[in-house]
């Protein structure tokens, strides 16, 4: 696992006591059961788990995508819980990137525009020079003006990348970016995590792939909406 | 890249929303663009009409008219499309008129309706019939000062008959045309005159052809008025006798007719009245089309609306991603707007240029079908119409966007994103 600076202490995102419930049907389902914690700048965090162990309802919680039942989400020192959905979006918007196993590109937009859709709703001029220069260094230089139906699935993931890092993110949130991608594919994505967090990105990555969940600073199992375990560099503890 | 602004990168994303379902947003634009032409048209038609029946009522050149008794308006309309079952008054009539001091000039009309020889090469033209007014030329050309010849190759020359003769004639602009007739020519006509029962042909001279003047008199041939007395067997008869006042208003026509319904078997038509009456007739008619029109483009927007909402159940996953993004649900509102504004202003525009470049065959087949009775443009689509038109279509497109818009903002991003799976 890699190193992270343990100097750094206040957290970036940190969530406790937090629990989700929704109805399927007439049962209740605990997708999170009191779950705590802490994310910090610059670390690389995955949360591995079987499926239907709450990772999404988790990620999408710290990323407020969604609320919890009960429990305490702050971001960026900032309570969240009571939020209304402006409020959440005010929260979200440049500060977290997302990347979804799917890529949910737009189909009718080019590679450039796809990356620069965000800076259109965040109401900041968009500069094909930089947007290109972003896609160079995610080695999409001869895509720019592709449609996504012209592309491969790493490309697509790379492009969902650079969509979620044209706005200069605090966080990373990627759920299962490397679902449906193959093994080789998926390692790239992950080589580029690594060189982001280097940068000081934080990075938060819901992943079934152990061997590249391994590759973050932290990784958090989860099990029926519960932490079950938490290993990072040199040490483990359940 | 998008845009430079969020105004116009909102917009080229709306466009590039329509443009994913390129058929169905062509077929919500030509029902759009169907139902503001049918609207259009219809107030083209609407001003159009009005604006000829009160040119044509205008130039008659006649403030009011002293006529046989029998509806004023079918006097009128008679007057201004010819037309059958004519009264005819005394010439003594005129003699009486002539002597009110009231009156500025005055005129004496013998109108008749012959037959047309088949010598057109116009099929349309075949077997009708004509009008021929038997005038003086004095009085009625003080009376239509405008009245010019047709100037050119084949109309040099023209000229008005002299009252005395009798086999000249003077046609008027259309029945030249469609008789192809010069100046020089002769042209024949069959007139079954009073007591008789069988037409009789007789040949005239064409001795002048006058300008296009948009009314009746284009279509109709001009004869001393004795001549036409004659061939008509109708002597000292006289169908109207068209008058003009020296102060013309309400007052002094109620006077002048109270001064001459006196006489037997006449009546007094102001063409003023007449004029407000159509146009009254023609505004109820336009309730009834603003109606039509109205239903047209409420079925167009239900279509307009559907369609936006089944481009916002299909991309449900996309609009969760972009809330996901950063798009506040303002953003997601404006967007969605947008493109029902697109296609209520791309139905609109198409809808005003389909109405303008068909206002001509329009035109043709309201005269084709029904017997519009006036002359000049029967469509007459201006550019406040026009205008007014793209106009109502944005005000509407505003309307209409507005459910579509708000179901989408309204979505919760995840809720979208999973849905959208």
């Amino acid at each position: 696992m890699a190193e992270i600076d343990s100097g750094i202490t206040e957290p970036l995102i940190s969530v406790t006591g937090v629990t989700k419930h929704y109805l399927r049907g007439s049962e209740t389902v605990r997708a999170l059961d009191g779950v705590d914690l802490s994310l910090y700048p610059g670390e690389m965090v995955a949360i591995v788990g079987p499926s239907g162990s709450g990772k999404t309802t988790l990620v999408n919680t710290l990323a407020c995508l969604d609320t919890p039942t009960t429990g305490s989400v702050r971001v960026n020192g900032v309570e969240t819980r009571e939020m209304s959905e402006d409020e959440l979006v005010s929260v979200r918007r440049g500060f977290f990137g997302f990347v979804f196993q799917k890529f949910y590109l737009l189909p009718t937009l080019t590679v450039a525009e796809n990356v620069e859709l965000p800076l259109l709703f965040l109401r900041r001029p968009a500069s094909r020079r930089s947007t290109i220069s972003l896609l160079e260094s995610l080695g999409l230089s001869s895509r720019t003006d592709h449609l996504p139906r012209e592309l491969s699935g790493g490309q697509m993931q790379r492009v969902a990348i650079a969509r979620a890092l044209i706005v200069k993110p605090r966080v990373l949130i990627a759920d299962e970016p490397t679902g449906s991608l193959d093994r080789g594919t998926g390692e790239g994505i992950f080589d580029l995590f690594e060189d982001l967090c280097q940068q000081g990105l934080t990075i938060i990555v819901t992943t079934h792939n152990l061997a590249l969940a391994e590759r973050a600073h932290r990784m958090i199992t989860l099990e029926d909406g519960k932490i079950v375990r938490e290993e990072s560099k040199g040490s483990q503890r359940s | 890249m998008l845009a430079e602004t969020h105004l116009f990168g909102f917009f080229a994303l709306a466009i590039k929303n329509l443009l994913r379902r390129l058929v169905r947003t062509i077929l919500t634009t030509i029902g759009v663009a169907l139902a503001v032409a049918v609207a259009v048209s219809l107030a083209g038609f609407v001003n159009g009409y009005k604006t000829a029946i009160s040119r044509s009522i205008d130039l008659l050149g006649f403030q009011v008219m002293v006529m046989a008794k029998g509806c004023p308006y079918e006097a009128a309309t008679m007057m201004l499309k010819g037309g059958t079952g004519l009264l005819y008054l005394p010439i003594s009539t005129f003699d009486q008129v002539s002597t009110d001091k009231s009156v500025s000039a005055i005129t004496p009309v013998f109108i008749g309706v012959a037959e047309k020889e088949q010598t057109s090469i116009r099929e349309d033209a075949a077997s009708s019939f004509i009008v021929v007014s038997g005038i003086n030329t004095q009085s009625f050309t003080e009376m239509k000062p405008w009245l010019t010849f047709q100037s050119g190759e084949g109309f040099k020359g023209g000229r008005w008959f002299s009252d005395g003769e009798t086999r000249e004639v003077v046609l008027g602009y259309e029945v030249a045309e469609y008789e192809q007739r010069k100046v020089g020519d002769t042209i024949e006509l069959s007139i079954t005159p009073a007591g008789a029962l069988a037409p009789k042909s007789q040949e005239f001279n064409v001795v002048g052809i006058l300008a296009r003047t948009g009314t009746q008199d284009d279509g109709t041939v001009f004869m001393p008025l004795a001549r036409a007395q004659e061939i008509f067997n109708r002597p000292d008869q006289i169908t109207l006798v068209g008058a003009k006042l020296r102060e013309f208003s309400t007052a002094a026509i109620r006077q002048f007719e109270e001064r001459w319904l006196s006489l037997p078997e006449v009546q007094i038509v102001g063409l003023q009245q007449v004029k407000s009456t159509l146009l009254s007739l023609v505004g109820t008619a336009q309730i009834m089309i603003g109606a039509v029109a109205a239903i047209a483009i409420i079925v167009a927007i239900i279509g307009v609306v559907n369609t936006i909402l089944m481009s916002v159940y299909e991309r449900t996953g996309e609009i969760g991603i972009m809330k996901a993004i950063g798009a506040r649900r303002s953003d997601i509102f404006e967007l969605i707007w947008y493109e029902t504004l697109a296609l209520c202003i791309g139905g609109g525009i198409t809808g005003v240029v389909i109405a303008f470049l068909g206002s001509g065959i329009i035109e043709y087949l309201l005269r084709r079908l029904i017997d519009v009775g006036v002359q000049g443009d029967l469509v007459s689509i201006s550019p406040a119409i026009m205008g007014l038109s793209v106009g109502s279509t944005v005000i509407i497109g505003f309307f209409a966007g507005l459910y579509p818009a708000w179901r989408a903002s309204s979505m919760r991003p995840l809720e979208a994103i999973r849905s959208g799976e």
